[in-house]
């Protein structure tokens, strides 16, 4: 009988613990919803991926040759405080009038040793990489 | 007490565990969908609610939702982002903002966005705009 009893016990517990979960996920709003309109996502560009490459693989080289140099201020800008990259992360990516955004988030150390990550994001215009924010 | 005592003590118990249950269910829960989307455990990809809550701020140009979002500022720094929020264009129509993704590592997170806006001179924009949150507050908008 003690069996029985502690069973159900048991059972009643596990099963408000079951609905105290559903109900939280049932009331849980999250996020408001976006009142705006949402542009569609595209595929990271190539020459971005190129991009992101160089940077995380520390090739300053591959990067000279694939930015013009106003392109090279615009992100060295881009990813202050950021010295040392250690981590390259494509985010996301949307296309408009032939204009698309790639966004980057980087990790790495700045000049004193601390930890940050830094969002940016490549402009691409026909295949070329025309400025970074 | 509230003629309880009429409830057979098997029922109250049983009634009592499921109280307890779901309480511990829901509490239980919450902590835990709070602290993974803040420490980014999982990734943190998902869109940050503060995030989310600075973009609206920024667009509907309600400078009081704004400072609230940023990190504690002197009465004039706050004077004066009310005189920019109010010189702003008021005829600036968001047309679209799309949240690209992000990414956290411990209380520090980015989130980017893509945004289209029509001025009312017709004139068209679409930018990003990268917002870093540090403990729920937005310190960079870039």
């Amino acid at each position: 009988m003690n069996n029985v009893r502690a069973a159900l016990i048991l059972a009643t517990f596990l099963g408000g613990l079951v609905a105290g979960v559903a109900i939280y996920a049932v009331t849980d709003k999250g996020t408001d919803a976006n009142p705006y309109a949402t542009l569609p996502r595209s595929a990271e560009p190539a020459v971005t991926a190129d991009v992101a490459r160089a940077l995380s693989t520390d090739d300053a080289r591959g990067l000279a040759n694939q930015l013009d140099m106003e392109v090279l201020q615009q992100l060295h800008s881009a990813i202050e405080p950021l010295t040392d990259i250690r981590s390259m992360k494509f985010v996301g990516a949307v296309e408009k009038n032939g204009r698309t955004l790639a966004a980057y988030v980087a990790g790495g150390r700045t000049s004193d040793g601390t930890d940050v990550l830094v969002g940016f994001v490549l402009r691409v215009t026909g295949d070329q990489i025309v400025g970074v924010n | 007490m509230f003629g309880l005592n009429l409830i057979p003590p098997m029922v109250r118990t049983a009634l009592a565990m499921l109280i307890v249950g779901g309480l511990m269910g829901y509490a239980g829960t919450a902590f835990t969908t709070t602290l993974v989307a803040d420490s980014g455990i999982l990734g943190g990809g998902g869109e940050s609610n503060d995030a989310h809550k600075y973009m609206m701020a920024l667009l509907k140009r309600e400078a009081d939702s704004l400072s609230q979002l940023r990190p504690a500022a002197d009465v004039v720094s706050r004077a004066l982002d009310q005189q920019n929020a109010s010189q702003q264009a008021q005829d600036v129509k968001p047309l679209s903002v799309t949240y690209l993704g992000g990414s956290s590592s411990g209380r520090l997170s980015v989130h980017i966005y893509a945004v289209e806006i029509q001025a009312g001179s017709g004139q068209y924009q679409f930018f990003p705009l990268a917002l870093t949150i540090v403990g729920g507050k937005v310190v960079r908008v870039e």
